[in-house]
């Protein structure tokens, strides 16, 4: 990925932040392609009177997803999230070191190894990624408070893909 | 009748709670490879959480390994694990023809279900327990198991094999231990074709059942990364989890 993609992709992006504003719209969602496996998703959502936001949708093939949507335009104290929400790229984000499937609790019915806010020493277990019947218990890479979970429960993941946020 | 193979350290334990249990409170304490065997097991259990029958007379035996590599290369000792028990079984059986490879890593007799295998990372060290439950003796009734699952079959009532589980342990350890050098040395190639040699359902439709969706596809091959390749009339899905029906 080049950087002069990435910076047409934060136009892109603030180019669309603007339309939604103008029009007083609540929420955008464009799907940009540039040749084989290689596409942006992009949706733009506001909450009213609140400040524009850009989320970064992850595009259909992730190995040549292009750039985080880094820059939505500053407006002061944008409530809801960061504006740099790219999960994939937030310096606490655990990811998948495999394609499989997520289990957040040791077996059904158990507790989920984590919940939002709960403190782990690093080597703790924050879920399960399962791939050819093999259970793949991921660990804290560091100690830390669960600040988000990005996945659910019997969902599947890609390689890379952001799993928890930890600070 | 194998030796003991060099490099893998045994343990036999009268009872234990569960084999992946012990392996997991051993992997940070232990070096090395390992193999451990219980004659009983009291809290024997299958992948998430589902029963599994274990009277004695059964094989219930955790391998304690430590691969090097990628997390993502963990999951092939799946195919090595299955292919070591299809070994062993045709060592004691002398019958290759009754034994077949469901993906990823069940092992039918007769197309029943005779064994059972569980990966799981364990441990600080992040140690591969590879737990392994064969029907030696006793298989569960049909009544026992879940609706829709495979028949439960052991080895004596279809093949009059009556093998003790210390014998079959040497066997399965050897055998193991051959597939696994395989991969160290050749990587991946070598295991997915002998795997592929043995599958059964290959070339015919299959359904790939996970917790939110179920892919019906002709069952074309195992790819490069162990994943499962069927043809569906949306075309070729690659699948790395998902529980297999005929």
């Amino acid at each position: 990925m080049t950087q002069k993609k990435h910076d047409s992709d934060v136009e892109f992006i603030q180019a669309l932040a603007e339309l939604l504003r103008e029009n007083d719209l609540s929420e955008l969602q464009v799907k940009r392609e540039y040749g084989d496996n290689d596409s942006l998703n992009v949706r733009v959502s506001r909450m009213m009177q609140a400040a524009p936001v850009a989320v970064q949708v992850p595009a259909a093939a992730p190995a040549a997803a292009p750039a985080p949507a880094a820059a939505a335009p500053a407006a002061a104290a944008a409530p809801a999230v960061d504006a740099n929400d790219d999960p994939a790229s937030h310096p606490g984000a655990v990811t998948s070191p495999m394609v499989g499937t997520i289990y957040m609790q040791p077996e059904p019915g158990a507790p989920s190894f984590i919940k939002v806010g709960a403190t782990v020493n690093e080597g703790d277990t924050l879920l399960i990624v399962e791939a050819m019947k093999t259970m793949n218990h991921i660990p804290a890479p560091r100690a830390g408070t669960v600040k988000r979970i990005l996945v659910e429960d019997g969902s599947p993941v890609e390689f890379g893909a952001p799993l928890v946020i930890l600070e | 009748m194998s030796d003991w193979p060099k490099g893998y350290g045994v343990i036999i334990l009268d009872t234990v709670d569960s084999t992946n249990a012990e392996a997991a409170r051993r992997a940070d304490v232990d070096q090395g490879a390992f193999w451990i065997m219980a004659h009983e097991q009291t809290a024997a259990r299958g992948r998430r959480g589902r029963a599994w029958a274990n009277p004695k007379g059964n094989l219930a035996a955790t391998l304690v390994l430590r691969p090097v590599g990628p997390p993502q290369l963990f999951a092939l000792r799946s195919f090595v694990a299955s292919l070591a028990l299809y070994d062993a079984l045709v060592a004691v059986t002398g019958r290759p023809e009754a034994f077949s490879l469901k993906w990823p890593n069940d092992v039918l007799l007769n197309g029943g279900k005779l064994a059972g295998i569980l990966l799981e990372t364990v441990g600080r060290s992040q140690a591969l327990a590879i737990g392994i439950g064969v029907n030696l003796q006793n298989a569960p009734h049909q009544a026992e198991v879940e609706e829709g699952a495979v028949r439960p079959v052991s080895l004596v009532s279809e093949t009059g094999a009556d093998v003790d589980t210390e014998t079959f342990l040497t066997e399965l350890a050897a055998a193991f231990a051959v597939r696994e050098h395989s991969l160290a040395t050749y990587g991946f190639g070598p295991t997915r074709e002998a795997w592929l040699a043995r599958a059964a359902r290959l070339g015919e439709v299959i359904t790939a059942r996970t917790v939110t969706s179920e892919t019906v596809g002709t069952f074309e091959t195992v790819d490069a990364s162990g994943n499962l390749v069927l043809k569906t009339s949306k075309g070729r899905e690659s699948i790395a989890a998902a529980d297999v029906f005929f």
